[in-house]
């Protein structure tokens, strides 16, 4: 009996003795303690949106980004900075270099511009807006828009599936990892493709050329018959 | 002989339309200079240490004050300077932010790593220094400079070789936290 308490106590003081060495440090963090994972989110881009607080426009704009799809989704994978004209921010770092309120600008990581619009330059729907940014990461990527009918016509080139309606589950999402940044995915805006069409002036010639080809080769028939018999 | 020329001819007007000249040539980059130091605090948002209720000093919630201020957090910013206050250690501090709900991150080891990653992403970090008696923002950490503000004289930054603030820090408990939110954009180039 005695034996047995001793080999139970020795495997308690060893497991006791084992577990704080396995706690290990994550990105730095202590793994025993509450882990937070640290975003390594210095390739992300940034969005400012610069304005007085009380003006209507500049709260429209910033509402833009909580409720079009495409602008919140662009929101939740930049660095977004709303920063209003009271604040230190503002006066030190935004005040010397805007062109007038409000202002919306993007910044690549290494703090180049590669959009920037003020008071009545800023589009006018937040559509507009969202285009006017796909364009910007576009031309900083040297990338042109990719349009619809050449999205269409390479998922047939690639074999791509055409994604099908499932029901909506019903458990909670999965926890997403944390985006780490990079270029920003603008949604492009969809642009209507031309179509083909003949301007109804030109119908008319058209239909009477048709005609007149008709009426020539049904009167050249009567004629060949008329010259030449057929044979009997 | 008509038809081949003919047929050739609607080739050539069928083809591609795209010119090379069409396509925009990428400008050449420009070399961007980054802003030194990285959390470049404007001096009216810097928090100075204050007197606590119990008569100590505040460095750890002043830092933390800053560090909120420099991520777009003033209510919480506002929040901390009104709230908090006094000497602090690592898991009562760490209690603290939890009941206000700040998202924050913090080691106690020395790990440089935390430190550089601090400085990478542009948030910066309270560390202790002063056998653990004094907390400041570091606020750059390059291969060879780190840049500090120290809540007990806001109006400068300190600059200390790397290797001297890594040995300070971690001669001082090497306790760093920050807040995680979104640092403020930089300086356009």
């Amino acid at each position: 009996m005695n034996k047995l308490l001793l080999c139970a106590m020795c495997v308690v003081a060893v497991f006791a003795a084992v577990v704080p060495c396995l706690a290990d440090t994550v990105n730095g963090v202590l793994a025993e303690e509450r882990v937070v994972t640290l975003p390594n989110d210095q390739g992300k881009w940034y969005i400012s949106v610069v304005g007085d607080a009380d003006n209507a426009r500049y709260n429209e704009i910033l509402g833009w980004f909580d409720n079009n799809p495409n602008l919140a989704k662009l929101k939740d994978q930049v660095q977004f900075c709303p920063v209003t004209s009271d604040t230190a921010i503002y006066k030190e770092r935004y005040a010397p270099n805007v062109a007038g309120l409000p202002t919306v600008r993007m910044q690549q990581p290494d703090a180049a511009v590669v959009y920037e619009a003020a008071g009545k330059d800023i589009p006018m729907t937040a559509e507009g807006l969202n285009a006017a940014l796909a364009g910007a990461v576009g031309k900083a990527q040297g990338l042109r828009p990719i349009l619809p009918w050449r999205r269409d016509a390479d998922n047939r080139l690639n074999n791509l599936e055409r994604p099908k309606p499932q029901p909506q589950p019903n458990t909670d999402p999965k926890p997403q990892p944390i985006d780490d940044g990079g270029k920003p995915e603008v949604v492009p805006p969809d642009v209507p493709e031309p179509e083909v069409t003949l301007p109804g002036w030109l119908m008319v010639p058209v239909c009477g050329a048709g005609f007149a080809i008709g009426f020539c080769l049904g009167y050249s028939k009567k004629l060949h018959e008329k010259l030449l018999p057929a044979a009997k | 002989m008509k038809r081949i020329a003919l047929a050739a001819l609607l080739l050539a007007m069928v083809a591609g339309c795209e010119l090379p000249g069409d396509v925009a040539p990428l400008a050449p980059k420009k070399r961007s200079v980054a802003e030194r130091p990285a959390v470049n605090l404007p001096l009216a948002l810097r928090q100075s240490n204050w007197w606590g209720q119990g008569g100590q000093g505040s460095c750890t919630w002043a830092t933390m004050v800053s560090l909120l201020r420099w991520q777009g957090r003033y209510r919480t910013a506002d929040w901390v300077r009104q709230n908090c206050g006094d000497g602090e250690w690592p898991d009562d501090m760490a209690q603290r932010l939890d009941e206000a709900g700040v998202r924050y991150a913090y080691v106690t080891n020395g790990d440089v790593k935390f430190l550089e990653w601090a400085c990478r992403t542009r948030r910066g970090c309270g560390i202790t220094i002063r056998g653990g008696q004094h907390m400041v923002a570091l606020v750059h950490l390059d291969e060879k400079w780190a840049a500090l503000l120290d809540d007990n004289a806001v109006e400068e930054y300190i600059w200390v070789l790397r290797e001297t603030l890594i040995a300070e820090w971690k001669a001082s408990d090497g306790w760093a936290i920050t807040p995680i939110y979104a640092p403020a954009a930089p300086l356009p180039q």
